[in-house]
C-alpha cells in the first residue's frame, strides 16, 4: 500500500483547451498515510500516444516540488506551474492517439511510488517550420542501417554459399531474381507503354483548408488503352504494434476521396496529354504526424489502370502542418481534442457557424442582402448545433439536396434561433431516430435557403 | 478535378474533449501497453511461476501459441526479479547480445542458435524460456531440473474478465463508477476466441472504438 496518495488540480476545467507554449497551472496535493521519506515530488508536462501503436511519449518540462519529510496525516498541496509542449498536438482517432498529460510521482525511496495524472487538451500555435524540426527524427536513417545490415549479411551469406556448394546459388540467387521481376512488374511494364510520367503536386506542406495543385503529363510510346486515371486522396492512421515476429501494423484510413481525371480511352502513341490536379484539404484536417510506431499520413496517389497490365501508380505525401496563425485558425473539431468548447461551431474559412447563424438572423428580413450572404457561405463546411424540431416526410422529389434513402428535419439553432433544413444521410438515420428533439451536434455543409420556409439548408456530412 | 471536400470520419468530426470520457476513462483499455504496465497489469501468479526458478540449473519453459501470454508471463517475473534480465530474440535479425540475469529469460528461445543455447545452457542460470518447441531435452542434457507451462488451458473467462477489468480499472479518468466486464461477456469471448487472449484484446478495443463520444452504458459484446 502506499504511504501517501496523490491528486492533481488543474486551474483550468478539464476541456480546456491550452495553446502550444502556454502555460498549465494547479496544484498537487499529497494525504499523507503514513510517515513517510520523499526523495522528490516531481511534476512534469508530457505527452504520450495511446491506441494500437507502441506507445510513445515525451516530456517537455519538470519541477521538483519538494524534498523532505511528511508526517501521517498530514495533507499538503504544492502549487506549480509548467509550460505546455507545442508538438505533437491532441489528437483522438481510431487506432492512434495524442494526448498531453500532468504526471506527478513521489519518489520513496526502497517504495512504491505513488503517482497521479491528469490529462490536458492542446493546440499548436507553431508554424510548419516548428512542426517539422520537431518532429521524431527521420527512420530513413534506421532503415538505412537496416538494410546495409542486411545486405552485408545476405553477400557474406551469398559468397559462403559460392564458395562451398555452387549448386546452392539457385537457393541464394532465387531472393534477387526475384526481387527483379518484382520491380519489372512495378516499374518497368507500364512505362515501357506510357514512357516518363510526370506527377507532380504543390506545395507539398501546407495547412488544413489549403489548396494543392499538379499535373499529371504523359506521353505514351504506343497507344495505350487504360481504363481509367484515378487521383486517390486519402489521410490514414498507420500504426505498429509489437517489433519483431509480433509486429503487426494497423492501418485505418479516415478520409477518402477519389477523383477520376480520365475515364476509360485510348492514349495515342507520342501524344502529350495533361491533366490539372487540385485537391482541397478538409478545414478541420488534423495535421501530419511522424512518431515513433504511429503516423498520420495525408496522401495523393495518381494510377494509372491498363487493362491487362500492371497499372502505374505514384503517391506523393503532403505534409499537413499548423499554419502559424493560431488565432485565426478555426478550431479544430477532428482530432477531437483540438476542438474550442467555446465555440459551437468549427468555422470555415474563418468563420464560425455561431457567427454565420447571428449575420442570417440579423438580416433575415432583407432578401438582398440575404441572398448575397447565403451565397457567400453555401458550400462551407462547419460543426453545426442544432435542435430538431421534426423530420419532414416528405422533402421533394426535385430537392436536389436530398441523400439517397436519407430524409431532411427541420430544426433550429440556439441562439439565435435561426431556423434550418438539415438533410440528413441515411447513414444518420439511426441517430435522428434517437434524439428525437434533442439537440444534435455534426459537421454539415450550407447548401442554400429555403425562402419559401425561411430556413438555412444545410446538407449533413455522411 | 477539384472534388467536393469530403467530411472526415463522421464519428469524430463532431465531437470534442476525451472521446472516454463519458465512461470515466482517459483512453480505450484495450490497446497497446508499454511493457511496464503489461507487467504491472499481467493477472498471474507470479509467486508459484517464481518458485520454479530460485535455483541454479532450474528452468522454466513456458510453451503456446501466439497471444497465449508467454511474453505477459515473462515480463511480470522481470518486474518480481531485480536481477533478472530479458531478451527478445527478433526473427529477422541474427541473434544479438543476451545479458546475464538471475534468472535469465529468453523470449523466443527457439530461436537460439544452436552454438548459443548450449553456451547459456552451460551457465547454469536459472531460466526462463518463453518458446514454441520444447527444449526439455537440450535443457536436461545440461543437467537442468524443467518445469513446463502449456500456456493456453489456463486462459478461461474468469483470467479474461480479470485481465480486461484491470486494463479498464488502469485507464481510469477519475473517481466514479467506471464499466467493468462480466463474467457472462468474458464467457462468451472465451467460446468465441478460446484462448487467444491477444484476439479477445483486439475486439474489445474495437467494441470500445465504435463507443467514442457516447453515453449510456459500454458495451464490451454485442
Amino acid at each position: 500500500m502506499a504511504k501517501c496518495d496523490l491528486s492533481i488540480e488543474l486551474a483550468e476545467d478539464a476541456n480546456f483547451l491550452y495553446e502550444g507554449g502556454g502555460t498549465v497551472r494547479g496544484k498537487v496535493r499529497v494525504n499523507v498515510d503514513q510517515d513517510v521519506k520523499c526523495s522528490g515530488l516531481v511534476v512534469e508536462s508530457v505527452w504520450k500516444t495511446h491506441g494500437r501503436g507502441n506507445v510513445t511519449s515525451g516530456t517537455f518540462a519538470s519541477a521538483t516540488l519538494f524534498q523532505g519529510e511528511w508526517v501521517a496525516g498530514q495533507v499538503v498541496e504544492y502549487p506549480f506551474e509548467l509550460p505546455v509542449g507545442d508538438w505533437p498536438p491532441s489528437y483522438h482517432g481510431h487506432y492512434l492517439n495524442v494526448d498531453h498529460y500532468i504526471d506527478a510521482r513521489v519518489k520513496i525511496p526502497w517504495g512504491f511510488d505513488p503517482k497521479a495524472s491528469e490529462p490536458i487538451l492542446m493546440r499548436p500555435t507553431c508554424g510548419p517550420e516548428a512542426a517539422v524540426t520537431k518532429k521524431a527524427p527521420s527512420r530513413s536513417v534506421f532503415a538505412g542501417i537496416f538494410i546495409g545490415v542486411f545486405m552485408m549479411i545476405w553477400c557474406s551469406g551469398f559468397m559462403f554459399f559460392m564458395v562451398q556448394n555452387p549448386f546452392s546459388l539457385i537457393c541464394v540467387g532465387i531472393f534477387p531474381v526475384l526481387f527483379a521481376v518484382g520491380y519489372a512488374i512495378k516499374v518497368l511494364l507500364p512505362k515501357y507503354l506510357l514512357g516518363e510520367v510526370v506527377y507532380e503536386v504543390s506545395p507539398t506542406v501546407v495547412a488544413p483548408g489549403d489548396q494543392v495543385t499538379g499535373e499529371l503529363v504523359l506521353r505514351p510510346r504506343k497507344n495505350v488503352s487504360i481504363n481509367a486515371i484515378t487521383l486517390d486522396f486519402e489521410a490514414r492512421e498507420v500504426c505498429i504494434s509489437g517489433s519483431g515476429s509480433n509486429k503487426t501494423t494497423h492501418k485505418h484510413v479516415f478520409f477518402e476521396q477519389t477523383t477520376e481525371l480520365q475515364s476509360a480511352t485510348t492514349l495515342a502513341a507520342g501524344q502529350e496529354r495533361r491533366f490539372p490536379i487540385s485537391v482541397t484539404l478538409p478545414e478541420d484536417a488534423p495535421y501530419t504526424l511522424d512518431l515513433p510506431s504511429n503516423d498520420l499520413i495525408w496522401a495523393t496517389t495518381l494510377r494509372i489502370d491498363i487493362p491487362r497490365w500492371p497499372d502505374w501508380s505514384k503517391e506523393i505525401a503532403l505534409q499537413v502542418l499548423p499554419s502559424g496563425k493560431p488565432m485565426e485558425r478555426p478550431s479544430r473539431s477532428i482530432g477531437g481534442a483540438s476542438a474550442d468548447l467555446d465555440s459551437d461551431a468549427a468555422a470555415a474559412g474563418g468563420i464560425t457557424f455561431a457567427e454565420t447563424a447571428n449575420h442570417l438572423w440579423s438580416i433575415r428580413d432583407d432578401s438582398e442582402q440575404l441572398a448575397t450572404l447565403v451565397d457567400a457561405v453555401t458550400g462551407l463546411s462547419f460543426r453545426i448545433e442544432a435542435f430538431v424540431e421534426r423530420r419532414l416526410l416528405y422533402a421533394g422529389d426535385e430537392d436536389p439536396h436530398l441523400f439517397k434513402d436519407g430524409y431532411a428535419v427541420w430544426a433550429h439553432y440556439g441562439e439565435p434561433p435561426l431556423p434550418l433544413v438539415l438533410y440528413v444521410p441515411h447513414q444518420l438515420a439511426d441517430e435522428f431516430e434517437q434524439i428525437g428533439r434533442d439537440r444534435w451536434v455534426g459537421q454539415g455543409t450550407i447548401v442554400g435557403w429555403d425562402d419559401r420556409h425561411r430556413r438555412l439548408q444545410i446538407k449533413l456530412n455522411a | 478535378m477539384d472534388g467536393p471536400v469530403v467530411p472526415l470520419d463522421r464519428r469524430r468530426a463532431p465531437h470534442t474533449g476525451l472521446p472516454w470520457a463519458w465512461c470515466n476513462l482517459w483512453r480505450n483499455p484495450f490497446g497497446e501497453l508499454t511493457r511496464e504496465e503489461r507487467a504491472e497489469l499481467a493477472v498471474v501468479d507470479v509467486a508459484t511461476l517464481a518458485s520454479h526458478v530460485h535455483h541454479p540449473r532450474t528452468a522454466l519453459q513456458l510453451i503456446g501459441e501466439c497471444g497465449r501470454g508467454k511474453t505477459t508471463r515473462m515480463l511480470a517475473l522481470l518486474r518480481h526479479f531485480p536481477d533478472a534480465s530479458y531478451v527478445y530474440l527478433d526473427e529477422d535479425l541474427p541473434c544479438g547480445a543476451i545479458a546475464e540475469g538471475v534468472p535469465l529469460m529468453i523470449d523466443e528461445a527457439q530461436r537460439l542458435p544452436r552454438k548459443v543455447m548450449h553456451r547459456i545452457f552451460a551457465t547454469g542460470l536459472p531460466l526462463v524460456l518463453a518458446t514454441h518447441r520444447d527444449l526439455t531435452r537440450p535443457l536436461k542434457k545440461a543437467g537442468y531440473d524443467v518445469t513446463t507451462y502449456q500456456l493456453g488451458d489456463t486462459n478461461n473467462a474468469q483470467l479474461v474478465a480479470d485481465s480486461a477489468n484491470r486494463r479498464i480499472e488502469a485507464s481510469r479518468l477519475g473517481p466514479g463508477p467506471i464499466p467493468t466486464l462480466s463474467r457472462h461477456d468474458a464467457d462468451r469471448l472465451v467460446s468465441r476466441f478460446g484462448s487467444d487472449i491477444r484476439g479477445i484484446e483486439g475486439y474489445l478495443y474495437e467494441q470500445v472504438q465504435l463507443q467514442v463520444y457516447s453515453d449510456g452504458e459500454m458495451r464490451f459484446v454485442d
